[in-house]
Parts: C-alpha cells; structure tokens; sequence
C-alpha cells in the first residue's frame, strides 16, 4: 500500500494556505456585507 | 507513530483551529444582531382554524387591516389568499414615519410568504399558523410586500403596499 | 498490476443508473434556461402552451427531474461502482440491487406521469396544502424506498468483506459511499414519514386535512441532508480520485477525509431547522441551537477544502509546479474529467459562503425566499455537484462502456461553458436576492419588479443562454459517446488516489461504525426530539387540499 516517499515527508502545502488565504478574506468580506445589510434595515422583534 | 494517534500536519492543525474561531466569531456575531440588536426572528404565536379563520367574526382576520392600539403604534392583521385572485387583504395600508407596527399575517388556504421590502420582515406565512413580526418605519415612502412562497398560478401579482408619510 | 475487474453485468447495472440520470437531464435542463429567459423577458412558455401549460410547470419539472432524479440516480450508480471497486468483490446479491433500481424507475415514472400532465406542479418540495395527484407521492416513495433496497444490497456485500477481513481498513471509496448512503437511509425517514402518515393518504381521500407547520418539519428534516447526499459522492471524487488524474497526486490526509465523512453523518440532519427560521410554528430556541449546530456542519467542509486542495497542490508540485499558486497551472487541465471537477471547485467556495450566509441564523431574514437562494443552489447542487457528476461521467462512461469519449475538447469546452454561464446567472441572482427579489417568481411579469433590477434579470437570461449550451453539448458528448463505433484500447483505468500516510496506521475508530452511527441517532432525537414531539402532540389536520395552478 501508500508507501511513504521521502519528498511527500518534504512536502509542505503552502499553496493550499495561500488559496486558503484568499478564500477566507472572500468569506468574512461577503458575509460581512450581508450581515450589515441586516443590521441596516433595523429590528424586527416579537 | 502509534497506530491509534491521528496524523494531522501542523499547517492543516493550525487551519482547523482558525477555522473553529471564525465559526464562533459568527456565531457571536449573529447573536449579538439577535439578543443585543433586536433582529429577531419569529415565534409561536397562536393556533387558528384556516377554514373559519377569514369568516368566523371573533377573527381578527375576519376583518383585516390597520389598527391603531397607542399612539404610533398599530397592529396590523393581513389574510394572505391564493383563493380567489392572490392577494394581501388589505393591499394598502398608511401609517406615520416613527410608526411601530406588528404585523400578524395568515393564509387562509395554501402556504404563502411575506416580505417587506428594504425591512428585516420576511417571513412564512401558514395556513393553522399566525406569522407575527414588529418593525419601525422611521424613513418615509412605499414598502411593498410580496409574496415569497410558490402558491399557485398567481404567486407572481401578489403584494401589496405600505406607505409612510412624513 | 491490473486493476480490479467488474463484472460485464455490473458494469452494465451501474451504466443503466447513468443513463437513467442523463435522460432525466436533458429533460429537467430544457427547463431550465426557460425560467432564466424568462426573467429576462423572453417568455417562450407562450410557445409551449400545448404540452406545458405554465412556468411554474416547467419550474416542477426542472426541480424535480434535476434536482432529485438526475442526482439520485447518479449517486447509486457511482456509490454502487465505488463499493464494487473499492472493497474488490462482487455484489453480494445483484437481484436485489437490481429490484432497488426498478423500484425507482418505477418511482420515477409514477411521479413524472403526473408532473407532466399538470397534475402535480406543486415545485419540488410539494409543500402542503398544495395537492398533488397521489401517484406523485407514490412515485416519490418508491424513489426512495428503492433507493434504500439498493443501499440495503450495498450493505450487505461490505458486510461479507468485513467477514473475510476482519481487521483491515475499509478502503477509502467504499468506505466514503457506504458512510454517505447511512446518511441517506437515516435522513430520508422525515419524508418518508411525511409522506406515508399525510400527504399520501390526504391525497387518496383518507384524511381530511395535514398540518403544513408540521410537514415542513418533516420535509426539512430531509431536505438539509440531501444537500450532503448530493454533495458526498462529489467529495469522495475530489478526495480519492481527483488528485490522481489532476497530476498523480496523493491524498493529502486519509485520517481527516474518514473524520470529515463521519462529521457528516453525525451533524448534517440535526440542522434541519435552519431552513425554517422564519417558519411561525417553531419555537426561537430550537431555530438557534440548530444555527449552532450548522456552524458545526461547516467545519467538516472546511477540513475538506484544506485536504482536496492540498492533495491537488501535492500533484502540481509533482508536475514541476512552483510559487505560491503558480502551480494550479501545472494540473491537468486538458482531461475533461479535471477541468469540470476543478471548476466546479473554485464555484463551490463561493457556494459555501453562501450557504454560511443563509444558515446564519437571523441573516435568514435578509434572504430567505429571496433570488439569493436558487442563486446560492446553483453554485452547490447544480455546479459542485452536477459539474463535478459530468466530469466524472467523462471518465466513467468510457470505463463502462469500453467506448472512447467523443470529442474531449468539446468536453473541455463544455466544463468551461458551464463555469462562465453559472458565474453569470448565479452571482445576478445572489445580487437581486440581495436588492428583495423574491425567488419562484416570473420576474419578468412580476408588477413590482423596478427598473434598477433589469439589468441583472438581463444577465440572468444571458447565463441560462450560455448554460442551455453547455447543457446540450454534454448531452450531444454522451450520446455519441455511448454509441462511439471508437472502442479504448484497454480498460479505462480508474484514477484511485494513494493517501500519503498508509490508512492502516490511521486510528481504529475510524473505522468502527457504532460509535458514530448511535452518536447520529441521539443527536437527531436531542434535536428534533422535543420540538416533533410538540408539534405531533398539538398537531391540527385541518388544511384540505388546493389545486391552485
């Protein structure tokens, strides 16, 4: 089965956080923009 | 490594961690929107009859519209209808800029929804169910209210209209 | 070293549920476009007039062809291939597979006969007191009940591996799919039981009335779930198979892939609620908790961006691939099978913040109903899963069938067709969601509509132009694909990842099914338990039933 080669021990997946990167600063800055649309359009309560 | 410890490189440990607190930064977030800003959602508010709900004259809804309970506020009982022509009753209503108005909306046959233009009031309206919501309209102008659940060939004329006068 | 050899038979059992899938495609997809058109203002339901009688029956047959059949039968067919090949043994018992897949043509048949004859547009979560012909909740039942024998005949044969191999790992594929259709077989029982307890006898006269509020219920207590039973099989190919034909690539961890799957099984029903926040009949308490939870169910997803990511990171490196994200260039781009996975990918992300958006919790109220939705699926459903489905039907149609792809450039054209039509159509439906735009609605008449929204209705028409495209040219690629006179050369190889740390060295409880599967079930009765019981116990059968179309 999955040998363990010595360049995946090398291997380190720093592409993988810059991509991360970008995907995480998307997320927070299009929920934000949702979530203060909420907050704009004011209360609704019971 | 111990066949029973779970491998997890340091780059993808770190990025569950992150991960975990922005969740709970959401989760706060949303929280303090609902218990600190008071964006909330709806609650139980009282059983009816669907079938006698729009006849029956103890009924709110036997006689929808606006009224008012104290000054600037006003309790608004709206019937969402598929049957016979898709319609708000009323359609209309006008209140004062600075009004605080509970909505109290039912169906008296298929599921139906309501939203309130550019407002936080969007919600499902049930046949059985009252749908009930407050909001303040502090700006002047026309809200529409449309219709946001498929119910039946009429689904897309549904709404109606809120006005505020300065 | 050869690989594991299916049998012709079932080769053929499993290219019987593609076909059917396919079919209910091209189908479903023609419908599609036209609502698109439509908000566009090119009505061509006026044209159709004498066999679809209105948008909303068009809207039925596209959610319920492509949302539920298209997909369903996909799944057993890949889940089936995976289990075979995965665990190296035949199905145990290929009649009662084989009884499974007719109990859902079946199904299907019964469903669709009314759909098609107006009788049931009723949209494809058919909420009460909408009241569909009773085939159409019969059909719908032997869909699902189908779906479980062939499950059921899945079982089983892992049961005899397990037999003969005591102590060794569930490879990966198997164990993904099996975990995937517990999933199912678990989840389905809320609308099963909305079915056989109201709609079904409701529409055969039996009772009176249903109770809506609590249908929904039932209905949601299925319908969050099914997203991961769409979204899993497409997981499975993005961990296990992807890297490998991405550019002979590992997986990057086998622990966490088998720890995400398990996250899934534990925590996608117990967040059904958040699909009812603005419903009236549920208590705020239970609306929140489940918003929690939903966060929950979000970390599993993100676990899996960083694994499939790394794992595709680990081939482009290994195809000389250099610099921080330079090396996504490396992958193999030219394999149609690559190009549409890899798209529907980058498109999922965006489908994942809006499904974050949408679950959390009082942010409902800005998009609940609104064109955000349908805009939010398209991205999930109808590209990570369906995009991702045509790519792995590019390698496993030849596979089956031992006939070449026809025409892979045109494959490749058509993943990118799809990609630039869906970011088109769906980022103008995120923004009219946004501005109000309800969803369900024939924008295009609609008397509410302002002008500052017609610029996006257009681009909304002009995505579903460019999708209706790509739609017929991957139908055109399969037909002449299955009737190819062009045959492989050898057996299609099927791209099976290594993972870099052998699985055997993997925790035990990894592999044990108990633990999770009991966590699953009190979870769901912690969850569900009380607020069912209330409903159940005040329940009100007093709406009859409307047809109102």
């Amino acid at each position: 089965m999955a040998k363990k080669d010595k360049e995946d021990d090398e291997f380190r997946p720093t592409g993988t956080i810059a991509i991360l990167a970008i995907f995480v600063v998307t997320l927070i800055a299009i929920w934000a923009t949702i979530y203060m649309i909420l907050v704009g359009r004011g209360g609704t309560t019971l | 490594m111990s066949a029973q410890n779970i491998h997890i490189d340091s780059y993808e440990r770190n990025w569950m961690i992150f991960s975990f607190v922005l969740l709970v930064l959401f989760a706060t977030a949303v929280s303090v929107a609902a218990f600190g800003m008071g964006i909330e959602v709806p609650a139980p508010e009282q059983r009816v009859d669907p079938n006698t709900v729009a006849t029956d004259p103890n009924s709110p809804w036997s006689n929808p519209g606006l009224r008012e309970i104290s000054a600037g506020k006003y309790d608004a009982y709206i019937l969402a209808r598929a049957i016979p022509n898709w319609e708000y009753l009323p359609r209309e209503m006008t209140v004062p800029a600075g009004s605080s108005v509970s909505f109290y909306v039912t169906s008296s046959d298929v599921q139906h929804g309501f939203m309130i233009q550019n407002t936080n009031a969007n919600f499902m309206v049930l046949p059985g169910q009252v749908s009930k919501l407050t909001v303040t309209f502090d700006k002047a102008g026309t809200y529409n209210f449309i219709c946001t659940e498929f119910c039946g060939s009429g689904h897309g004329v549904m709404y109606g209209a809120i006005t505020v006068t300065p | 070293m050869k690989q594991y050899q299916v049998s012709a038979a079932e080769k053929k059992f499993i290219g019987s549920h593609i076909l059917v899938a396919v079919l209910a495609l091209a189908v479903g997809s023609f419908f599609g476009p036209l609502q698109a058109f439509e908000h566009a203002g090119w009505d061509f339901y006026i044209y159709l007039k004498p066999f679809i009688k209105s948008y909303y029956q068009g809207l039925t047959v596209h959610g319920v062809l492509n949302a539920l059949v298209w997909t369903t039968f996909f799944i057993m067919g890949f889940l089936t291939f995976n289990v075979i090949f995965g665990l190296k043994r035949p199905l145990k018992n290929i009649v009662l597979n084989k009884v499974g897949f007719w109990l859902m043509v079946v199904g299907v048949v019964a469903a669709a006969a009314p759909v098609l004859m107006n009788e049931a547009t009723v949209l494809f979560t058919f909420y009460p007191p909408l009241k569909a012909n009773p085939f159409f909740y019969l059909g719908l039942t032997l869909v699902v009940v189908g779906s479980w024998v062939e499950g059921w005949g899945l079982i089983i044969t892992y049961l005899g591996w397990r037999k003969e191999n005591p102590s060794e790992r569930t490879p990966f594929v198997a164990f993904a799919s099996l975990v995937t259709f517990v999933l199912w077989q678990i989840c389905t029982l809320g609308v099963a039981v909305e079915i056989l307890t109201m709609l079904l006898p409701w529409s055969l006269g039996l009772i009176e009335g249903v109770d809506p509020q609590l249908a929904r219920t039932y209905f949601w207590f299925t319908g969050h779930p099914l997203v991961y039973f769409w979204l899993l099989p497409a997981y499975i190919s993005w961990y296990a198979m992807l890297p490998k034909q991405a550019g002979n690539g590992k997986m990057f961890s086998d622990s966490l892939a088998r720890l995400s799957f398990w996250m899934f099984l534990v925590l996608s029903t117990p967040i059904g609620i958040h699909h009812q926040y603005v419903d009236p009949g549920v208590p705020p308490v239970w609306k929140f908790l489940h918003s929690m939870f939903t966060f929950g169910v979000f970390f599993p997803s993100m676990m899996t961006a960083f694994t499939v990511v790394a794992s595709l990171e680990h081939a482009g490196r290994k195809q000389g691939g250099k610099g921080a994200l330079a090396w996504i260039g490396k992958l193999n781009w030219s394999d149609p099978a690559v190009a549409s996975q890899l798209l529907a990918g980058i498109l999922f992300f965006f489908g994942g913040i809006g499904g974050l958006a949408n679950a959390s919790y009082n942010v409902n109220l800005v998009l609940h109903n609104t064109a955000f939705i349908p805009g939010h699926f398209h991205l999930t459903v109808s590209t990570a899963v369906t995009l991702s489905f045509m790519g792995i039907s590019y390698w496993l149609v030849p596979y089956l069938t031992g006939r070449k792809l026809w025409q892979p450039k045109w494959a490749t054209i058509q993943a990118w067709t799809w990609f630039v039509g869906m970011i088109i159509f769906s980022n103008s439906m995120h923004v009219l969601g946004l501005l109000g735009a309800p969803r369900r609605v024939p924008l295009g008449l609609a008397p509410y509509v302002p002008a500052e929204w017609n610029s996006r209705l257009f681009q909304v028409g002009l995505g579903g132009a460019i999708l209706f495209l790509s739609g017929a040219i991957y139908l055109v690629i399969m037909y002449m694909t299955a009737t190819n006179k062009q045959r492989v050369e050898s057996e299609v190889e099927v791209p099976i990842a290594e993972a870099m740390q052998d699985p055997a060295l993997g925790p035990a409880w990894l592999d044990r099914w108990a633990p999770w599967v009991y966590a699953a079930l009190g979870l769901i009765v912690l969850m569900y338990g009380p607020v069912l019981f209330d409903m159940i116990k005040n329940i009100a059968l007093t709406s009859p039933g409307f047809r109102v179309w």
